[in-house]
């Protein structure tokens, strides 16, 4: 029954997808239409390779690291401290590594396309990984001891049951990365050159930025929606279903649609449907915060900017010369540095404001209501689906008609923002408004909370703490977007053929990055990175960390 | 004086696709000054129960009457404590005690003032200003029934409010519970306390009424005719046959009950 249901799904979403192609192929005119599958192909391709290495990277240096002690202390804080360094940040060294390595060819594109989405994709593994196999209870690490389990015997009968689930999620969030960072790293402008490698992302920047085919370019879009949708139907959500039968229950779920069905019972009930899409590795992230003093930072971030430089420099054969660290600090805009810091922050705390209204409205709405939760569920599951960089070519040329090339940027990158950043809020909080345990509610209930003195005493301090590491994962999804956001490298026409910028942190790094010297520079390139390094550190220890440890407090223990 | 008539009140939970028969026709009344204790086996709906009569679940059929009047909704009249204590853990133990004053509508000085008193009297003076968070268990149960009484309630509901404690604070927050019930200065007064402990039943109680497994029924209720106060009749025979009695009655309807195919979820 259930099977058959599934296979009527499959079916008929394969059919769907299909058709839709036809369709899109055949009365769409472009020339380069006809390509469209061979471009499906290239990315899909492309992500599944990519995840393939980050899987295999990510659980062996997973049980490295958390089961050898001296390559915890090295790794642990290093792949934090690189984590916690906006990927599309060092995207620019990336290309300008791998661009000098095989002389401009397209080889180098795709290399470093495949390690962008491989940054993306690994830490998550990498933290789901260790993160599952500390949390092995001592009481089963004990007793294998006790039955002799050791080395080999007990990687394969303890480790890996064990990191299964966290193992399908971190894929899961790999592979909604990988679609996430497809867009910027199919389509580069290096040196005033463009390069592309053909795929679905560098196919939608073409047609907005090239093309300027609006029609175009929300159709592939909503083409790769749907295929996003699909494939995580198919794949995750079976396979989570699978892992979920056993004792450790899988992190994260992802697509909120199905929950409504275990919402009808009683508030016993209810609970224990409740605990089994409790987001831990949202949790986590907390846990990872506080793990490292200062010193432990200090000495990552020493050691990844050396290793950085390493790469960049040693590898490429470029020793810096007395004449590029002079470039590096003459430059005209340098001294609007702090300027540009305070513009970009701006950007995101106006987006991370407007985000944390909506999120928090509808997210309490959707976790009280069942009305509101068959209305938002369905648009988070179809949200979260969207690349939100590839929303970014269609808001563009929306935009910049609406409100001329400069300020339509401007609204383009809040907007970008907001999407971005709304849907880490809104999990965490409609995850978290359920989990009030039921025994809370009832006290509210008893006493007589209604209305907006409920809102204000019960579900807001209750749900606080996931308000607080919902905000550090969108701000830190929000670095990355803004990079992407604040440059308009591309030459339209419209705009006289110039690349748009608007002035901030991200767009000095990108145009560091990708323009020719003297405005290009590296070692400026590495300069920025750091202060974008200091400038989340900074964050973290003065406002989350902060945050947290005043509100560990209401956390609710059951 | 009756306080409280449960009359014939049955209760189904729908789960996604079958039914589960939760209680049926439960009928008992509870007169003034009485403590009564609803022993079962778990799952047996006796929380439940408790929560029908506080007003935070609605009966699918039957109804409960406080002074003879139906009883639908929560009233300060008749509170509860819980067992996980139900404490907010982001107010102090005094801003426990005062969130349903405030409800209530009382003016700031005033119940601060109530809620101290309270606080003083369960023990909890200098504590006034210490989150749950840093409470030790007993002491969280303690702030959970100051703010219970501080609504001057006339009948207290307790759900298993001891079981989640060590034994030696359980034994300490009985007498205290005790205390508060026998005190005449209180108007509270009337105790129904849901317990899956037989001994701890028996000793505090004057009825013990004993629910088969699910759906739950009262199928018998036993008498506890032992002095107070009763620390001194612990090693007393008329004791442990109270409590065997009670046991022999629960083994019994266990053996009796219909096929278990929905316990399962127990």
């Amino acid at each position: 029954m259930r099977r058959t249901r599934q296979a009527v799904v499959f079916t008929a979403g394969l059919f769907v997808i299909v058709v839709s192609y036809w369709l899109v192929m055949n009365f769409v005119q472009n020339p380069e239409i006809s390509s469209l599958p061979y471009y499906t192909f290239r990315t899909l391709l492309r992500i599944t390779i990519t995840l393939g290495i980050s899987v295999i990277w990510g659980v062996s240096f997973g049980i490295l690291a958390s089961t050898k002690k001296m390559a915890s202390i090295i790794l642990v804080p290093f792949i934090d401290l690189l984590q916690s360094i906006p990927i599309l940040g060092y995207f620019p060294a990336v290309v300008l590594f791998f661009i000098s390595l095989f002389q401009g060819s397209e080889i180098g594109i795709e290399f470093s396309a495949m390690l962008l989405l491989f940054t993306s994709m690994a830490w998550a593994i990498f933290f789901g990984v260790v993160g599952a196999i500390k949390g092995i209870p001592t009481n089963i690490v004990e007793s294998a001891q006790s039955f002799g389990l050791t080395g080999f015997k007990y990687t394969r009968h303890v480790i890996i049951p064990a990191i299964f689930p966290a193992l399908i999620s971190g894929a899961t969030l790999a592979w909604c990365d990988g679609w996430f960072f497809m867009i910027a790293a199919e389509y580069v402008v290096y040196l005033g050159k463009t390069y592309s490698i053909p795929g679905l992302g560098s196919y939608l920047a073409k047609a907005a930025y090239v093309y300027n085919d609006l029609n175009l370019s929300v159709m592939l879009l909503v083409l790769i929606t749907a295929i996003v949708l699909y494939l995580n139907f198919l794949t995750w959500h079976r396979l989570m279903e699978r892992t979920s039968a056993g004792t450790y229950k899988p992190a994260i779920k992802i697509g909120l649609s199905g929950i409504g069905k275990l919402g009808t019972v009683g508030p016993r009930w209810l609970h224990l449907g409740d605990r089994i899409h409790r987001s831990k590795s949202l949790i986590l992230a907390s846990k990872w915060l506080k793990r490292y003093t200062r010193l432990e930072k200090a000495i990552a971030l020493v050691l990844s900017l050396v290793a950085v430089s390493f790469i960049i420099y040693f590898i490429v054969g470029q020793i810096p010369s007395a004449e590029m660290f002079q470039q590096a600090f003459a430059d005209p805009e340098f001294a609007n540095l702090p300027v540009y810091a305070a513009l970009t922050l701006g950007r995101l705390g106006v987006a991370y404001a407007i985000s944390l209204c909506i999120a928090l409205g509808m997210g309490v709405l959707a976790a009280e209501h069942k009305k509101f939760a068959a209305i938002f569920y369905p648009i988070y599951d179809i949200g979260q689906a969207v690349p939100i960089l590839a929303l970014f070519p269609i808001f563009f040329i929306t935009f910049s008609r609406a409100f001329g090339g400069a300020f339509g940027l401007e609204v383009t990158a809040i907007v970008i923002l907001v999407l971005d950043m709304i849907w880490y809020m809104f999990l965490n909080i409609v995850s978290a408004v359920k989990n009030i345990p039921s025994e809370m509610k009832e006290v509210g209930h008893l006493f007589g909370f209604k209305g907006l003195k409920r809102i204000t005493h019960l579900v807001i301090p209750a749900i606080l703490p996931a308000i607080v590491t919902g905000s550090i994962l969108s701000w830190g999804t929000g670095w990355n977007t803004i990079i992407f956001a604040e440059y308009m490298p591309y030459e339209v026409e419209q705009f006289g053929g110039q690349p748009l910028t608007l002035p901030g942190l991200g767009s000095y790094l990108d145009k560091t990055g990708y323009l020719p010297p003297p405005k290009g520079n590296p070692i400026r390139l590495l300069f920025l990175l750091g202060v974008v390094a200091v400038i989340v550190l900074l964050m973290e220890g003065l406002v989350w960390r902060r945050l947290l440890r005043k509100f560990e407090k209401y956390r609710v223990e059951v | 004086m009756t306080v409280l008539e449960i009359k014939n009140v049955t209760k189904t939970f729908q789960m996604e696709k079958s039914k589960i028969s939760v209680l049926e026709d439960v009928s008992f009344s509870v007169s003034e000054d009485e403590f009564v204790c609803l022993v079962g086996p778990s799952g047996c709906g006796k929380s439940t129960l408790l929560r029908i009569i506080a007003g935070l679940e609605k009966a699918d059929s039957g109804e409960i009457l406080f002074h003879g009047q139906p009883q639908m909704s929560p009233t300060p009249k008749i509170t509860m404590i819980f067992q996980l204590f139900g404490l907010f853990p982001w107010k102090t133990a005094l801003e426990n005690v005062e969130i349903p004053l405030e409800v209530l509508g009382m003016k700031k000085e005033t119940r601060m003032e109530i809620a101290k008193s309270y606080l003083r009297m369960v023990g909890l003076e200098g504590f006034e200003n210490t989150y749950p968070h840093d409470l030790s268990g007993g002491m969280k149960q303690r702030v959970g029934i100051a703010r219970a009484l501080a609504l001057q309630p006339e009948v207290l509901l307790m759900d298993e409010p001891f079981s989640s404690l060590d034994e030696l604070t359980a034994k300490i927050l009985r007498e205290l519970v005790l205390e508060i019930w026998r005190d005449p200065s209180l108007p509270t007064n009337t105790f129904i306390m849901v317990s899956h402990n037989v001994e701890e039943a028996t000793y505090m109680a004057d009825r013990v009424l004993v629910m088969s497994p699910r759906p739950g029924r009262i199928v018998s209720e036993v008498k506890v005719n032992l002095p107070r106060p009763r620390t001194k009749y612990l090693r007393d025979p008329k004791y442990f046959q109270s409590i065997d009695e009670t046991i022999a009655i629960l083994e019994k309807s266990k053996l009796e009950a219909p096929s278990q195919k929905s316990n399962r979820l127990a």
